[in-house]
């Protein structure tokens, strides 16, 4: 009797664990077979309530692993973008442009000179050209030994924007190995103002200062721009 | 025509259509205020600031108009700001002749196309004749 | 003296020898153009020999700027005066060097004072030319 019983409903309570099971497999997060028999087939059914309930709690488990590691990885990025920035300032902080006379900077540049670097001078000593008004830059690289063709396209955009401005900017202490590299480069040396040492640069500059300033006042009482 | 930027979180999306020449000069404000509002470098932001102004002017006197996008996120691990023109004009015959430096179509539209490139971190286009123009710009914060 | 050239859109002035226009918005097209015929007219109405244009303000200079102002610089040398740019700010020179526009026969200055000295220097340099016994 028993067992006539339970074959009976056996076919439907089979089929509802078949549409439970592939609610679950569409996305169904909720539904379970939720039995209120208590027979030999119950334990089926309940056990498959708890598969279900263990495999929900995995996908939880997995999706907020998941989340988390976002997290992580926008913090990381984050903070890679903040050493960017701190190295950028630190660049800046390595490479002070001087005034020296009236119209006259310098910027010696010591040690590795890269892309980052190069890029980081070039904005620097453009900004102060053109805040403190000073007509001649001399950009000293006695202290670097080699440059790669990236640099060395900085540094000729760097004499280029400057004179873009209406200033002047001379390259002093070009070692001979980036002489090379220039060169090689097919950039026009004659392009670039270019001294071997930043003293000749620097008289260059003034010489030239001098000349323009002393035409000026070529007509007027005052005597010549006083040497500070 | 284009895949789609590959964008991860955008933080902004601002979309609006070329029909006059001021609209070029409202498109480039926005594009310029975008840049800054991301904290990009003053420098970056001029060049693309005048990367896209090269786009939409090329794309205004060529095809008339047309529409740009203008997002911002992460793409590919960095964030960046993305600028899209697409216009339904005639197309880029030859497209290679056009990537090269003073390249003109006897209109001057040498630089628009290489000088953007050079001031941009990506670039792509896609032309097709009688079908129009796509380019995408992106230029990392 | 000061004349204010009247209904322009971008103000012409003129000082002593020189126009000076100082660019404060930022152009379409359109207004470029119209702005380089004005400083043309201007600059044969009053027999100006130089034009100061003041860009201080200007955060973009494209390639289509970028040209107006090179053509502006040699229409005006067939008039026998000489364009200034003035007050360049640096993100635009680096952007013009990237673009690979360069902007022959213009002359650049970095501020009002130094592209005035210029034009005074280039106008004595002439003027020295036609002095007669070279005094």
């Amino acid at each position: 009797m028993t067992a006539a019983y339970a074959v009976k409903d056996l076919k439907l309570r089979v089929e509802k664990i078949e549409d439970v099971l592939a609610a679950v497999a569409a996305g169904d997060k909720d539904v379970r077979v939720n039995s209120e028999t208590e027979d030999d087939f119950s334990g089926v059914e309940f056990a498959i309530d708890l598969l279900i309930d263990d495999l929900m709690d995995e996908l939880d488990q997995k999706e907020k692993t998941q989340k988390e590691m976002e997290k992580k990885l926008a913090t990381i990025q984050q903070q890679q973008q903040t050493i960017r920035q701190q190295q950028d300032d630190l660049l800046e902080l390595s490479s002070p442009v001087t005034k020296v006379w009236d119209n006259i900077l310098i910027l010696p540049v010591i040690g590795t000179l890269d892309s980052r670097r190069a890029q980081i001078m070039m904005e620097n000593l453009l900004d102060k050209i053109v805040q403190t008004g000073c007509t001649y830059a001399i950009l000293d690289i006695t202290g670097v030994p080699t440059i790669d063709t990236q640099v060395a396209n900085h540094l000729l955009k760097t004499v280029t924007a400057a004179r873009l401005l209406g200033g002047e900017c001379i390259i002093s202490g070009i070692s001979p190995a980036i002489a090379q590299t220039i060169v090689h480069l097919g950039i026009d040396l004659s392009s670039i103002n270019t001294k071997a040492t930043m003293q000749e640069a620097m008289k260059t500059a003034f010489l030239s200062n001098n000349h323009k300033s002393s035409e000026l006042n070529h007509d007027e009482e005052e005597s010549p721009r006083e040497m500070k | 025509m284009f895949e789609s930027a590959n964008v991860v979180e955008n933080k902004q999306i601002e979309g609006f259509s070329i029909e006059s020449e001021l609209d070029i000069v409202k498109a480039r404000q926005l594009v310029r205020n975008i840049a800054k509002q991301l904290h990009m470098g003053i420098v970056d932001q001029t060049r693309i600031t005048t990367a896209v102004s090269e786009l939409f002017r090329n794309m205004f006197q060529y095809a008339g108009g047309g529409e740009v996008l203008v997002e911002s996120g992460v793409h590919n691990g960095r964030d960046a700001v993305i600028v899209t023109c697409i216009d339904h004009g005639p197309g880029i015959a030859d497209l290679d002749s056009a990537m090269k430096d003073g390249y003109t179509s006897g209109k001057g539209m040498g630089f628009g196309l290489p000088g953007a490139k050079r001031l941009v971190d990506e670039f792509q286009i896609d032309s097709r004749v009688n079908e129009g123009t796509t380019v995408r710009v992106i230029k990392w914060i | 003296m000061n004349e204010l050239a009247a209904n322009r859109k971008i103000p012409i002035i003129k000082i002593k020898d020189f126009l000076i226009v100082s660019i404060q918005v930022d152009m379409h097209d359109r207004l470029a153009i119209e702005l380089q015929a004005q400083i043309l007219e201007e600059l044969s109405r009053t027999g100006a020999k130089g034009v100061l244009i003041d860009i201080s303000v200007l955060e973009m200079v494209d390639s289509f700027i970028g040209r107006m102002l090179s053509g502006m610089a040699s229409m005006a040398s067939i008039m026998d005066a000489a364009v200034v740019i003035v007050g360049m700010q640096p993100a635009v020179a680096i952007t013009l060097v990237e673009l690979g526009l360069e902007m022959p026969g213009v002359d650049t200055a970095l501020n009002m004072e130094n592209g005035i000295a210029m034009l005074e220097k280039r106008l004595e340099s002439q003027s020295e030319l036609y002095k007669p016994n070279g005094a």
